[in-house]
């Protein structure tokens, strides 16, 4: 079994993929792990696939009600439904059905992903389904977008929003992307939004609470509702349909980690590790080559190390020697995509260099302005006098 | 404690069946939906910039799913890229809605309609 099969739980044909990778580790019965690996693939290609596998290839029936609920045509409904709801709740003059429209789109919402759990427990049993704190952080961001676009207030919009990047935090922290969790939350949270807080309390002045007719006018009225809610859902129907219809043409996806390999250019974790495995008493070291890198035969996992009196022997690597996120991200960033970051920096840069030149402007207007006042008022001064 | 209740994890995560990935997807497709019907229908120019946020967001939710699918890293590179093209945005976006409330002490985006030429 795979070692997180308790937040992630796997096909019965990926658990199949993963016990002919084991197998392969192992080094024992190889051409056999190899047949097992290509029927795995070639299964989850034919099931995973919801449109072009005609019906007398699946295994069992779904019930009735399932298959009702998974029909397209009952999903552009839903998704038509939660157009209506969120047509309704977009702010506009006079009396508006606010928190009904809200509580049409959560249903329709809801509905969605019901059906989406039902065809992900009917194609892989009823461990493909996503942790249970996907739901609550799923429900979270889409509620906080939703009253982003709907409160009248933009001061509570900004707020929503960060409430919305923190339970996309939660969604990254389960799709084990531990460091962007916390560098959206500390750059999104905390210091764009900011940014946003401190312009708009800069340029509203917000009337208090229970005089809500004093808001602004473009606040309070939204532009063509139905057209922007028919538009932004056609999109959403679209993008649904491929979710159902293209998840066969992915790849399959693969049973361990590629990039492990790398590993090896982390020599001392390699030797730390080893060390409180054990490995290395009375003073043994990992042996080197001539390069200074460790010296590591993937195919069964073992690692040469040096004993205190020269001898080199193969130990085999401990368990859950693995490449931790930040290290992945630190090589991914650095290794594969180097031009990226110095792009990156470049446009930070001129966008530093754009704000302060767009507000500078602005200043010496007004330095202008003051220097003819402060004229003006001598001139009147010494008319006067 | 049940097992579906496991927030953290240790080591690399085991695969990802194209399932799963698909409610994540659906997710960032409605989150991207509503950041593009509050572009389209909101009058300031302060959430307008927000919406497009929400759009990023979106954005980068997908990438993450994608690249947790593949067990690859460059879904989370991008992300990161993602961040620092916002950060730029923002900065430079709310230089200039500063400039425009000064010149006509609003925030509406009617009042620039002008500009469309």
């Amino acid at each position: 079994m795979p070692r997180n099969c308790t937040l992630v739980p796997s096909f019965f044909f990926f658990q199949r993929h993963v016990r002919a990778t084991e197998q392969l580790r192992s080094g024992g019965g190889r051409r056999a792990a190899l047949r097992g690996l290509k029927v795995g693939v070639r299964v989850s290609i034919l099931t995973a696939s919801g449109g072009p596998v005609g019906p007398s290839l699946r295994s069992r029936r779904p019930t009735p009600p399932v298959d009702l609920l998974t029909n397209p045509i009952v999903l552009y409904l839903v998704i038509a439904l939660g157009a209506v709801g969120v047509c309704m709740a977009l702010p506009r003059r006079g009396v508006s059905p606010q928190l009904v429209g809200g509580i049409i789109a959560a249903v329709a919402g809801g509905l969605i992903v019901l059906v989406l759990s039902l065809r992900a427990a009917r194609q892989g049993g009823p461990d493909a389904a996503p942790n249970l704190f996907f739901y609550v952080f799923a429900a979270v961001a889409l509620g906080a977008a939703l009253r982003v676009i709907t409160h009248p207030r933009p001061v509570y919009a900004a707020l929503y929003f960060i409430l919305t990047v923190l339970a996309s935090a939660g969604l990254f922290l389960l799709l084990s992307a531990e460091f962007m969790a916390f560098a959206l939350i500390i750059i999104y949270a905390g210091a764009i939004i900011i940014t946003y807080l401190f312009v708009i309390m800069l340029a509203t002045q917000a009337p208090e609470a229970g005089k809500e007719h004093l808001l602004a006018e473009y606040d309070t009225v939204s532009r063509e509702p139905i057209a922007a809610t028919t538009a932004g859902f056609v999109v959403l129907g679209v993008l649904t349909a491929m979710l159902l219809g293209g998840g066969a043409q992915l790849p399959p996806a693969p049973a361990a980690d590629p990039s492990q390999t790398r590993l090896a250019q982390l020599p001392r974790k390699i030797e730390q590790s080893l060390r409180d495995a054990g490995c290395l008493k009375g003073g043994g070291a990992l042996a080197r080559s001539s390069l200074g890198d460790p010296v590591i035969n993937w195919s069964d996992r073992t690692v040469q190390i040096e004993g205190p009196d020269g001898s080199r022997t193969w130990a085999p690597m401990p368990d859950g020697l693995e490449l931790s996120n930040v290290e992945g991200l630190g090589f991914s960033l650095l290794e594969d995509h180097p031009g990226s970051i110095e792009i990156a920096g470049v446009i930070l840069l001129m966008a530093m260099l754009g704000a302060v030149v767009l507000s500078r402007k602005q200043v010496e207007h007004d330095e202008e302005l003051k220097r003819r006042r402060a004229h003006q008022l001598a001139d009147a001064g010494g008319a006067v006098r | 404690m049940s097992d579906a209740l496991t927030l953290a994890q240790q080591g690399w995560p085991a695969a990802f069946p194209a399932v799963t990935l698909a409610h994540y997807l659906f997710v960032s497709a409605a989150m991207f939906t509503v950041g593009l019907i509050g572009f389209l229908t909101r009058r300031n120019l302060i959430i307008m910039f927000l919406c497009t946020e929400l759009m990023f967001q979106a954005a980068g939710i997908a990438l993450v799913a994608f690249g947790r699918y593949h067990l690859d890293f460059s879904g989370q590179t991008f992300v990161i890229f993602i961040l620092t093209v916002a950060a730029a945005e923002a900065a430079m976006a709310l230089a200039l809605v500063v400039l425009l409330f000064r010149k006509r002490e609003t925030l509406s985006a009617d009042e620039w309609t002008e500009m469309k030429g």
